[in-house]
């Protein structure tokens, strides 16, 4: 017996390697168990080089764009000082409605529902979007910054998606693009309920659950409804394409085209909890970003 | 310390991986630069070492994946074994050889994951069959950038390679 071991040992070392990964997937295919703290600590690795590489490139991008590329700059500032002047119009108008709005909604006596969050930008330092696994991306904050798995991840524009692990340093952030995530939404326009589900595919989702008999027409926007306690309300998560409503069944099919193109996002908004760990020092808190500010996809 | 290379070489690639394709199309396109090095253990390693350096690359795409655990390492080693057998039957030689056995073997790693995780996965959140030209694309590219991996390794096992004089290998 022991002969027939040595003389077939690097067939069952093999086999061994193929065979234990494979039980190890089907015990946890679907029931994914959390990461080790060998996986943690690899992870951690992974930070600091993705890091490097982006300060690298990201200065180098900087000092291009500030230093050399000016040939325009006196145009782009003619015409952004133009733009500014007609957003100074647009804010006077939306804080006149602000302030009609808060009067009105003191008076029909709603109660502010979303619990206080903290706002935090992070950059992007890595991005993987492999076919074959999740679509993460991948931030320059982490655990000791205060976030934690199923946080809501946005830009300006758009809901981007939810964190999904954490290291000391690093946040994977699971995109609404991957297949696994799917957002509770509205029709922004006739308040029908829907969810949003990623195809594995950066630039389209799937509308699930969406009944046939509700209001829906091609274009219409969709916004979070709130209802999957992960998002809060409003947030944008893209508009409606392609609806195919059959004579049978019950409900009817639709693309959705994210408000996010997730192969350009520069930085992000981390909507992390108000509400600070016991364990985590009172010094690593971060500067808050207030909403709007810094945050946003690259045009 | 050919594993444990092939493993170290494996995670520093993954993430220079991740932060440059922040800059080169931000994920509209994937690569898989970890394959070449299973590719390279099939045709240069012996059995034992090459096997366990797969399943060390596998073990890295895994974590780098998200996914359970598991799928990626297997693969892995079934890759090195389909690497060795291509190795031993057809004649590999040069960069382009190298090229076009990483491309074929990036396409099959990708698409038995796909057809594994369809298997597996819910049917909600299977993977559609519109991902299949995004690993095709993927075997393309990464195809055409492992001979950047086979000079890398090259270098990285002279390191610690000793040839003996006189010896036939």
């Amino acid at each position: 017996m022991v002969g027939l071991l040595k003389r077939y040992r690097e067939l069952i070392l093999v086999a061994v390697l193929l065979v234990l990964p494979l039980g190890v997937y089907f015990a946890h295919a679907k029931h994914p168990s959390e990461r080790s703290r060998l996986d943690r600590v690899i992870l951690a690795l992974t930070g600091p080089i993705e890091k490097g590489i982006t300060w690298v490139i990201g200065g180098t991008l900087g000092a291009w764009n500030g230093y050399v590329d000016l040939r325009r700059a006196r145009e782009r500032a003619i015409a952004l000082q133009q733009e500014v002047n007609l957003l100074r119009l647009d804010r006077m108008e939306l804080l006149r409605v602000k302030e009609e709005s808060a009067r009105l909604r003191k008076l029909l006596g709603f109660a502010q529902e979303a619990p206080d969050r903290r706002v935090l930008g992070g950059r992007v330092i890595g991005v993987r979007l492999d076919p074959k696994g999740l679509q993460l991306i991948t931030l320059d904050r982490g655990a000791d910054d205060g976030i934690a798995p199923m946080t809501p991840v946005v830009v300006a524009h758009g809901v981007v998606g939810r964190v999904h692990t954490t290291t000391a340093s690093t946040a994977d952030v699971l995109l609404l693009s991957d297949r696994n995530s799917s957002i509770a939404v509205r029709v922004d326009r006739s308040r029908a309920r829907a969810n949003v589900r990623g195809t594995g595919s950066p630039d389209f989702c799937r509308l699930e659950y969406a009944l046939r008999s509700d209001d829906m027409i091609e274009g219409d926007l969709l916004v979070t409804s709130g209802t999957d306690g992960i998002f809060p309300p409003g947030l944008v998560v893209g508009q409606l394409t392609g609806l195919k409503r059959s004579g049978q069944g019950l409900y009817q099919r639709a693309d959705v085209k994210p408000a996010v193109d997730v192969t350009k996002l520069e930085e992000v908004l981390v909507l992390a909890s108000s509400e600070r760990r016991a364990e985590e020092p009172p010094q690593a808190a971060m500067a808050p970003l207030s909403t709007g500010a810094a945050a946003g996809a690259k045009p | 310390m050919r594993p444990i290379c092939a493993f170290v070489f494996a995670l520093v690639l993954t993430s220079v991986q991740a932060a440059l394709l922040r800059y080169l199309g931000g994920g509209a396109v994937s690569l898989a630069l970890a394959l070449p090095i299973i590719v390279y253990l099939g045709l240069q390693a012996g059995n034992v070492d090459g096997a366990v350096g797969a399943a060390g690359v596998g073990y890295v795409i895994d974590l780098m994946a998200g996914g359970p655990k598991g799928l990626m390492t297997f693969l892995a080693v079934a890759l090195f074994l389909v690497s060795r057998v291509a190795g031993a039957a057809l004649s590999v030689q040069g960069m382009a050889g190298f090229a076009v056995l990483s491309g074929a073997g990036t396409a099959l790693y990708g698409l038995a994951a796909l057809a594994f995780t369809r298997a597996i996965a819910p049917v909600e959140s299977a993977p559609a069959y519109s991902l299949v030209w995004r690993v095709l694309v993927e075997a393309v590219l990464t195809g055409a950038l492992s001979p950047l991996v086979l000079i890398a390794m090259r270098r990285l096992e002279g390191l610690y390679v000793r040839e003996e004089q006189g010896l036939l290998r």
